[in-house]
């Protein structure tokens, strides 16, 4: 089954390519079709594979064909199927395949259908390469093809204006985050002489280098990840790539490509290890991530974005996981949040798709007697996130702030479990204002519907996973299934897993669950019961509430700070561009014509004149014969 | 008393350049041609000459000499093909003229 | 009595034959005289060759200068109007400098040709044609043929060149 393992991208890309080349004239509806059961045999071989793995092939490198080879330096194409990768391929097939069957559901009635597959398969491959790849080389191709995809499907309704800048606002940021890994990768080269991943950590074992050096390749690759992920400074593109359609939002957005960032910090566990103070970093970044993304998420009004900024700092508790040396609860947590938080985004699809494009959730409400199926699953998934338990987000968000706790890191358990408050907060505002109360806009409530069936069966798909998925792998704590599965890849980066007592266990997670209830306990009261009354709460907020609900001016920050400062760059670079290269090349122009101009009068169209000037260079060459036979010219 | 093969050269030269500069003076495309032809001609007198010097065994610049001749008898069909055609489409045979390539 | 005298005086009338004929070809107004002046300098030419021992080359020389191009040429002067005035013959810009780049090449290579070759050339008996024969037809076999195909390739070209295209024929052509 491993040596199959390149039929799992493959099946995407032939999808990519027969949608893209066919699609539009021949396909039309099948295209969703194709696209879905493509990604449903990668999904089939990635279990075929992740069995494997579990039966005890841990690491395998499987070569499709040498890319690059100068001199000593040689980049393959080649997989390396481990615990991690494994797990990541699992997640990224098994999730993109639910919200494929949704997607031909909701993108029913658009006419770019063909379109829309076609990115959505190139993506999954595009991602497939990423989470596969043996070396940071390649890992960088799927890194960059995921951007494009991205690109390609926040702007996928380009007709508009919003959906282009937030593409090309997403672009942007991600090519600055792509900086930083470009950097990152540049100096392992340097360093190590190798982009393989298993060589860089083998050579790493038999000489560490500098201190410095090694904070540089992490620090930058951090940076790679930030853009990709999401994180501060470069988190602003996530919440505007909502102009995305749904599914676009719940796959790349959400589940699959936001985690590549954890996914390369995970996978760069030995070099962080050693690192001097990198994974302070991480994990104090992504600390302030997670609670500066959920104070945001408690006043919006759009429920995707809502869930953009949950995602974001969901994200930051994955950092902040990996950060205090908790690998096993980062992907452990990124597993479980690929599930709710696509199931959410799903949902929130659902409702949209029900309420025909509405997304303001002021002008929603009681929609769980209109779209019962939306409603329960959505309530699991909220569940899961405000980490209920026994649902998913529950194990996962617990082992995070458990590792936190135990590893000593009390500052960054502190921010989390105020986050814990916030995000339960947050989702029970959203899911309140949706599904209960009175009805606020009575004409769209009238229209609102269930969605077809090809929706909600992805949903209770979702729904299942994220209610179990987190006491099947994780239960019991720090032993569960997927730390044992893991256990070969964290051994091998060399991490030190602080397994705290039963006892820490236990109050630790009434601790968490204490929290989510308070967080969900102030939502219902002060959404049901008007106590306090969240009008009232605002007006007293005042600018508080102001700077959350502009999102602290970020954007703004950025658009004075940077923004201008480019733009002021740009003009200078187009004027110099004007006057010096293209007035350089236009002198040289017309400096030739003018030659052309003088030597035009040589031809003079006269066949006598021609026969002249052989007769002269005839003369020529007498005199060069005559100056060499009497040694004038020398010999 | 027998004639140096200095004087066939010198006969030779004479009528070349004397060809060469009627190519070069006249306008009439025709006597250009026949100027050419008293050049190739010339050459045919030195190469017969150097010929029986130095090659009289097996005659090699005589051969050269035959091949002369069908180079000359082809120019000057072609020539002539190109003076007439020429002449067709603008009837004058000066090749002053003629100036379409003038650039 | 010998008769060694009379090879140099031969040489020297056909000498003046060739270089009065062809200075007259070059200066002469009458383009008819001047073909046939032509034809004269390639008969004194001929006389040369024979002068030279080369008997075959002289009967060539006869039959294809004085013979076929006199006569192409000939048509060629007939075909066409020439133009008329005296002067007008004349390049009048290049003539000056062409005459000086002319005579500052033909000067030292005909004196140094002169000097050059003092001796005579052997004058073995027999005549020309068996060596001539056997290396046309040996050593330059190839090239004998391949100016066979050089000759057809003018042929054509020349009738190409001045076939006149009927306009009402070709019209018709085109109509099928």
């Amino acid at each position: 089954m491993i040596s199959l393992v390149w039929l799992i991208p493959a099946f995407p890309l032939a999808a990519f390519l027969v949608n893209g080349l066919f699609g539009r004239r021949f396909l039309g509806h099948l295209t969703g079709l194709i696209a879905t059961v493509a990604v449903g045999l990668s999904a089939l071989l990635s279990i075929g594979v992740f069995v494997e793995v579990l039966g005890g092939k841990t690491q395998t490198v499987v070569v499709l064909y040498k890319w690059i080879a100068v001199g000593d330096f040689s980049i393959n194409v080649s997989a390396l199927i481990d615990p991690l990768s494994s797990v990541m391929l699992l997640v990224v097939t098994v999730v993109s395949f639910l919200i494929f069957v949704y997607s031909n559901g909701y993108m029913e009635h658009d006419a770019g259908f063909y379109r829309f597959f076609t990115w959505l398969s190139l993506f999954v491959f595009a991602m497939l390469i990423l989470v596969m790849a043996d070396n940071y080389l390649l890992m960088f191709v799927g890194w960059e093809g995921v951007g494009l995809c991205s690109y390609l499907l926040i702007g996928f309704w380009f007709e508009r204006p919003e959906p282009y800048y937030a593409a090309k606002k997403a672009f942007v940021m991600n090519r600055i985050g792509d900086w930083g890994y470009t950097i990152g990768i540049i100096t392992i080269f340097l360093v190590f002489g190798s982009m393989n991943f298993l060589d860089v950590f083998k050579r790493l074992e038999e000489s560490a280098p500098a201190q410095a050096t090694l904070t540089l390749i992490c620090i930058a690759l951090f940076f790679g990840a930030t853009g990709k992920s999401a994180q501060l400074p470069l988190y602003s593109w996530l919440p505007d790539a909502m102009e995305g359609p749904t599914p676009v939002s719940a796959l790349i957005h959400a589940a699959t490509m936001v985690t590549s960032g954890v996914y390369l910090v995970a996978r760069s566990m030995p070099l962080f290890e050693v690192a001097g103070p990198s994974l302070q970093v991480v994990g104090v970044v992504g600390a302030i991530t997670a609670i500066f993304a959920a104070t945001i998420a408690l006043v919006q009004f759009d429920i995707k974005r809502v869930m953009a900024y949950s995602t974001v700092s969901q994200l930051g508790y994955m950092f902040l996981a990996l950060g205090v040396g908790a690998p096993v609860a980062a992907i452990f947590h990124l597993a479980t949040h690929a599930f709710f938080k696509a199931l959410l985004f799903l949902g929130s699809g659902s409702v949209i798709h029900g309420l025909g494009g509405e997304q303001d959730m002021r002008k929603m409400g009681g929609l769980r007697r209109k779209m019962p199926v939306t409603f329960w699953t959505m309530l699991i998934a909220g569940g899961a996130l405000a980490a209920l338990p026994p649902l998913a987000g529950f194990w996962s968000k617990d082992e995070i702030l458990g590792a936190a706790f135990a590893n000593g890191h009390l500052v960054l358990y502190t921010v989390g479990i105020v986050t814990a408050i916030l995000t339960a907060f947050y989702v029970t505002r959203a899911l309140w204002m949706t599904f209960y109360g009175e009805p606020r806009d009575h004409h769209i409530y009238d229209h609102a519907h269930e969605s077809p069936r090809v929706m909600t069966l992805p949903l209770i798909a979702l729904a299942a996973g994220s209610a179990v998925l987190g006491i099947v792998i994780g239960f019991p704590p720090e032993q569960g299934f997927i730390h044992r599965y893991l256990a070969p890849v964290v051994e091998a980066a060399g991490v030190a897993e602080h397994a705290p007592e039963l006892a820490t266990i236990v109050v630790l997670a009434v601790v968490s669950v204490l929290a989510g209830v308070i967080g969900i306990a102030i939502g219902v009261s002060m959404y049901l019961r008007h106590r306090p009354d969240p009008a009232a709460l605002t007006r007293a907020a005042g600018p508080v509430y102001r700077v959350l609900v502009n999102k602290y001016y970020i954007d703004e920050l950025y658009d004075h700070r940077f923004v201008e400062a480019a733009r002021a760059f740009a003009g200078a670079s187009w004027a110099f561009d004007i006057h010096i290269i293209d007035g350089l090349a236009n002198r040289l122009g017309w400096a030739f014509a003018m030659g052309g101009q003088g030597l035009r009068r040589v031809q003079t169209g006269i066949v006598g004149n021609y026969a002249l000037t052989i007769v002269a260079g005839l003369l020529l060459m007498l005199v060069a014969y005559g100056g060499y036979a009497t040694g004038i010219l020398g010999r | 008393m027998t004639v140096p093969l200095g004087a066939y050269i010198a006969v030779s030269a004479v009528l070349f350049f004397t060809g060469c500069a009627g190519v070069l003076v006249r306008r009439n495309a025709v006597v250009i041609l026949m100027c050419v032809e008293l050049m190739l001609n010339a050459a045919n007198l030195a190469l017969v000459a150097f010929s029986r010097k130095y090659g009289s065994i097996d005659e090699r610049g005589s051969v050269f000499v035959v091949f002369v001749f069908v180079i000359a008898a082809a120019e000057v069909a072609v020539g002539l093909g190109i003076i007439l055609s020429a002449y067709r489409n603008r009837p004058v045979v000066d090749v002053d003229e003629i100036h379409q390539m003038k650039g | 009595m010998t008769f060694d005298f009379v090879e140099p005086v031969v040489f020297a009338l056909l000498s003046i034959g060739v270089i009065a004929g062809g200075v007259a070809v070059v200066m002469l107004n009458r383009i008819t005289a001047a073909a046939l002046l032509m034809a004269f300098t390639f008969l004194c030419m001929a006389g040369m060759f024979v002068l030279l021992g080369a008997e075959t080359i002289a009967a060539f020389q006869v039959l294809i200068y004085v013979g076929a191009i006199t006569v192409l040429i000939l048509y060629g002067v007939m075909f066409t109007k020439f133009s008329d005035g005296p002067r007008a013959l004349f390049f009048q810009k290049q003539t000056p400098i062409a005459a000086v780049f002319v005579a500052a090449v033909a000067v030292p290579i005909v004196i140094v040709g002169t000097v050059s070759f003092t001796s005579a050339p052997p004058r073995p008996g027999g005549g020309d044609l068996p060596a001539l024969a056997t290396s046309v037809f040996t050593d330059f076999a190839f090239p004998f043929e391949i100016a066979s195909v050089l000759l057809l390739a003018a042929m054509v070209g020349a009738i190409v060149l001045t076939r006149r295209d009927d306009p009402e024929e070709a019209a018709m052509r085109r109509r099928r």
